[in-house]
């Protein structure tokens, strides 16, 4: 008989051909590589939202530093930073704190994360010696909470080296209490998303801190020296693949400005094969504990679900939140979190590389996810690399819609394949009201279609006209603020929440808007987007209604409802107190 | 087709004839000696002739037939000759001898009466080794291993001693994937046949199939040693060493293979997987280029260069090479296929179905197209119940149908189902794909999920363990493959060494 070894070969490996060619390289990241799916025809419905890039006149000029500008020698300037949108003076206007990378050869002049404080004109000042906020390293994400309970938002911010606890002072200035706190890491680590959350519901913000790779300079490859340094035959820098994965913490806050490390006790410390990245706590089966989300590059996503007891279980394969819908690893990065089909559930939505669909996932309310990607259509674009994510009503139509930051982790690649940009224009898919979306492009206005090399967003309303802005990071550039003009007013309402009880942020608390027919889930967080944190003040678009009913459901447990509120205003809510006095700003 | 002998199978039937004969009375023992002298002697004409008026006296003796049947046999008239033996067995259905003469026959004719007669053989011999290596030769050209397998294994030291049935046997093994088995059998041929090179490369293969590659190499030593080596086995060899992590070793193997035989495109294509599997596609391209320098109609050389040119996101090339294999040998649907998926690869979705689909035109049985077509459908994300959804579905089906081994299809499937809320379809189809492909992540995944969302919760966490447990296996091959990167070597170039 005549052997034929490749039968033998083929009968237990398929196709040679399907193993082959769907083995896209980008070696560093995720091979899962999706087609996009065609787009149907436009709606042809007008979109009243329209942002424009009003940074510069704001006076948003000095650029965020990060790494090489032709090209990128390591991952680690690559990878960027996060913003966030932090109302540090409790004068009801959200101030800006900027995070900032530096360079290889040396910490250029200005290269420093930044504190902007809003003069309420549209403008804002350089507030950060004067907050004691100067700091030079490779920053990565930002997470804001009250972590003592004073009144005064806190930062943490999460490093390449060591990350910093500051504690807001009250006056305008800040501490850092890193080492104070218990916080200090004895060796050097890749910190990458951060979140402060009460997962044991004693009313103290406790802390957990992502790790994407453990990386020293001394030991890392170069680009070109191996197949994780390569992109479509280009060497490039290399990673996450190849590189050992960093180690999660959870730090509990022991109610006395100190934490303690419970990573192992809480059954955090098992996760170890994960490039983590944003990470996002909120109560996603709605069982009245915050459990934790976390977006892992190349590598599963992990789903920490609280067991109610200080421990967690990771059950992201199974919900169906950590793989694409083939069970694929992605390049999972940003993390959008609301409630795109007014279920009254927190959906979730992940950003991911280029030639990859960024990730919708429903929630059915229990914490169990059914990836709604092509369903929902947001697989029409796969061109950019994604980053900062959210789920926000840019129209005030009532419907929230999906808003992505892009740029290029490998800026020499455009030099011999131009048809992968380094700088790429920002996404906006409207949603179409029936579980679908509708990418837009200038429609949106010239600060979407404008390009960059983005990486973090926080969403927020800084000139408190009633709209969701955007502030985005631009890597070696000035950030971008981008203004929203709403051509046709349509009705909102902004939620702030008082923890009493629960922590004082009320990080973690549920509201569930209710107008019309409609029912829309919020929660507040520390973290979402890319290493960026949110204006805390909870926004909803009502559309044409002109009154909400609003469920809250505070972090501790208390469960309080009100009734026809008026639209189109502020209203501060403390816990067990309902409406109380807004800070500032508002009808109240 | 297998050829398996069965040496003085008419001694055994007249010795059994015999026997029988001893045991009748004394007259008819008299009678019936001469005739089995002839037909001992092979003297067949006489044996006829003396059976005559033996059969005109007692026409209805099984006995006398069947010496009938042998002696016609032993002329070369095996017409004849079965119809003896049927005529025996008309008058005494389950006379032995008879049914045996009759078997011989019908399975050297691969008559399609030989396997009730071996059947009938064993229900009165259940033991009988040369039966059960008979319906084993006959179901494995069949194309039956299911059936072929336990007739192999009962046939003991017969098959063992023909290295064409054992090589039948090992193949079956392994299409029923009992690798490990395979080895044992193969082995144990090797043992007794030690310069059987045809034998050694089938175990060394099946070794690399059960990732034994360190066995596999050792199995081939004795052959590599050899000066002249073939380059056959040069080839396999390399696919050892390179399953053993030993890259430069199967370059080496693979090159001197090529210098040996370089009108052989199947290890140009080796020699690109070996590229591709360790991301250095200009190198692959190179070697194809030297491949297609000598055999400049090869259209596999094209599609593997297709597949090389995707890596490099240079579609033009890409699609202009698969176009070539195309038109070079259009019966083949690898270059169509690779085509709709560069397609879809360059993110052109559109184009991707509407190459697929006019591909389709020509060959609507092809499954590798009808699934291309079911997954590019899928991909489009359409609702459950919608025309699209159900194209892809009957597509799907198709493809599965027509190639059962297709564990993609089952895959694609499974998908359907499971967005379309059918879970037990799902949770079948995804058993389906792992039944061909232990290491379906795809299938595992879908699987989790589909059990999950239909309440049935048993199975998951060793479900789940498995699918970690796959997924860091594949982190560790892929961080063993990537040890080693192709270059190209300051030598001249290949095509200027070949001949």
């Amino acid at each position: 008989m005549t052997v034929d070894r490749r039968d033998f070969v083929r009968l237990s490996l398929g196709s040679a051909v399907f193993a082959a060619v769907p083995r896209l390289l980008a070696q560093g990241v995720a091979a899962h590589t999706v087609k996009p799916m065609a787009r149907p025809a436009p709606s042809g419905r007008p979109f009243h939202a329209h942002f424009v890039d009003v940074a510069a006149t704001a006076g948003l000029q000095a650029p965020v530093i990060y790494g090489g500008v032709e090209s990128k020698k390591y991952i680690l300037e690559a990878t960027g930073c996060g913003c966030a949108f932090i109302d540090y003076d409790n004068d009801g206007w959200i101030d800006i704190f900027l995070l900032s990378g530096t360079r290889l050869d040396g910490d250029p002049p200005g290269a420093t994360n930044r504190l902007f404080k809003n003069n309420r004109d549209g403008t804002f000042s350089d507030v950060t010696e004067k907050a004691g906020l100067k700091a030079v390293g490779w920053a990565s994400g930002v997470c804001i909470g009250d972590y003592n309970n004073d009144g005064f938002e806190d930062i943490f911010c999460t490093y390449f080296g060591q990350n910093r606890l500051y504690r807001n002072n009250g006056d305008g200035t800040f501490t850092d209490m890193t080492r104070a706190a218990g916080l200090w890491n004895e060796q050097p680590r890749w910190g990458a998303g951060c979140s402060f959350l009460d997962y044991n519901r004693d009313g103290h913000l406790d802390l957990f801190v992502s790790n994407y790779v453990r990386f020293s300079f001394e030991h890392a490859p170069v680009p070109g020296e191996n197949v994780n340094c390569n992109w479509k035959g280009v060497p490039v820098e290399c990673g996450p693949r190849g590189l050992p994965p960093g180690r999660h913490s959870l730090y509990r806050n022991n109610g006395d400005g100190t934490f303690t490390d419970v990573s192992q006790q809480a059954g955090i410390a098992s996760a170890t094969e994960c490039y983590g990245m944003t990470v996002v706590a909120a109560d996603l089966d709605e069982d009245g504990w915050t459990d934790i989300f976390v977006a892992c590059d190349s590598t599963p996503s992990l789903l920490f679900m609280n067991n109610h007891d200080g421990t967690f279980r990771e059950e992201g394969v199974l919900r169906g939140v950590a793989l694409s819908d083939d069970g694929m690893e992605q390049a999972g990065m940003g993390v959008g979190v609301g409630d795109y089909d007014l279920d009254g559930h927190l959906d979730l939505f992940k950003t991911h590389f280029a030639e990859d669909a960024n990730g919708l996932y429903h929630n059915d309310g229990k914490g169990n996810f059914d990836d709604m990607t092509r369903s929902s259509r947001v697989a029409v674009d796969t061109r950019y690399v994604c980053w900062g994510a959210g789920i926000v009503d840019l129209d005030n139509d009532g419907y929230p819609d999906l808003f992505m930051s892009t740029g290029n982790v490998y800026p020499e690649v455009e030099r011999k394949l131009p048809q992968y940009a380094n700088k790429t224009p920002r996404a906006v898919f409207r949603n179409l009201g029936n579980r679908t979306f509708e990418e837009l492009g200038e429609e949106a206005g010239p600060g979407v279609t404008d390009a960059h090399c983005s990486r973090g967003c926080a969403f927020g309303d800084y000139d408190n006209d009633g709209d969701i802005d955007i502030l985005i990071v631009n890597l070696n550039e000035p950030p971008s603020l981008l203004r929203n003009d709403i051509k046709e007013k349509q009705n909102w309402i902004k939620v702030k929440l008082e923890g009493v009880k629960s922590n004082r942020s009320a990080l973690g608390a549920r509201v569930m808007a209710r107008y019309g027919d409609k029912v829309q889930a919020q929660t507040v967080l520390s973290q979402s987007s890319f290493y960026s944190c949110s204006d805390s003040r909870l926004h909803f678009g009502l559309g044409g209604f002109n009154t909400v009913d609003l469920d809250i459901y505070w972090p501790n447990g208390l469960h309080e409802q009100l009734k026809r509120i008026p639209a189109n205003q502020l209203i501060t809510l403390r816990e067990g107190s309902g409406i109380v006095k807004n800070k500032g700003w508002g009808i109240s | 087709m297998v050829g398996m002998r069965f040496p003085a199978w008419l001694v055994v039937l007249v010795a059994t004839l015999v026997t029988c004969a001893v045991i009748a009375a004394q007259a008819a023992a008299e009678r019936i000696g001469p005739i089995t002298s002839a037909l001992r002697a092979g003297q067949f004409d006489q044996a006829l002739r003396l059976l005559q008026p033996e059969l005109r006296q007692d026409p209805k003796n099984p006995q006398l037939w069947s010496f009938r049947g042998i002696a016609l046999s032993g002329k070369g008239n095996k017409r004849d000759a079965l119809d003896a033996f049927r005529q025996a067995l008309k008058n005494s259905p389950d006379y032995l001898p008879a049914l045996e003469g009759a078997a011989q026959i019908e399975y050297e004719n691969r008559g399609k009466a030989a396997d009730a007669l071996l059947q009938h053989i064993l229900r009165l011999r259940p033991s009988d080794p040369t039966s059960h290596a008979m319906l084993a030769v006959l179901a494995y050209g069949r194309g039956d291993c299911a059936a072929a397998a336990p007739h192999f294994e009962q046939s003991g030291s017969l098959v063992e001693s023909q290295p064409g049935a054992l090589q039948a046997y090992g193949d079956c093994l392994v299409r029923l994937r009992e690798t490990e088995k395979a080895i044992l059998v193969l082995s144990r041929g090797l043992a007794q046949s030690n310069s059987d090179a045809s034998l050694r490369c089938q175990l060394a293969s099946v070794q690399i199939m059960a990732e034994h590659s360190k066995d596999a190499i050792a199995t081939l030593q004795p052959l590599l040693q050899e000066s002249g080596t073939d380059p056959n086995v040069l080839d396999l060899a390399a696919s050892a060493y390179e399953a053993d992590g030993n890259t430069p070793e199967a370059v080496r193997l693979l090159r001197q293979a090529i210098v040996a035989d370089p009108h052989n495109v199947n290890l140009y294509v080796d020699f690109s997987n070996i590229s591709l599997d360790h991301q250095s596609f200009l190198v692959g391209v190179d070697m194809i280029n030297a491949g297609l320098s000598v055999e400049p109609k090869a259209g596999v050389l094209y599609v593997a260069r297709g597949v090389l040119y995707v890596q490099l996101a240079q579609y033009d090339k890409a699609e202009a090479d698969f176009e070539k294999a195309d038109a070079l040998d259009p019966r083949q649907s690898m270059g169509s296929a690779a085509e709709g998926l560069a397609a879809a690869q360059e993110n052109d979705p559109e184009r991707a179905l509407a190459t697929v689909q006019s591909k389709l035109v020509k060959r609507p049985n092809d499954p590798l197209l009808l699934y291309l077509q079911a997954d590019i459908l899928t991909q489009r994300g359409p609702d459950p119940g919608s025309l699209e959804f159900r194209e892809a579905m009957a597509s799907a089906k198709k493809a599965v149908s027509l190639r059962p081994s297709f564990a993609a299809g089952y895959d694609v499937l499974a998908k359907l189902y499971l967005q379309a809320g059918n879970y037990p379809q799902a949770v079948e189809q995804c058993r389906k794909a792992l039944d061909r492909n232990p290491k379906d992540q795809v299938a595992l995944y879908h699987l989790i999920q589909a059990l999950r969302k239909s309440g049935r919760r048993d199975d998951i966490p060793d479900l789940l363990k498995r699918l970690a447990s796959l997924r860091m296996a594949g982190a560790k091959e892929e961080a063993e493959r990537n040890r080693y990167k192709l270059v190209e070597e300051k030598t001249l170039p290949l095509e200027k060494q070949l001949p």
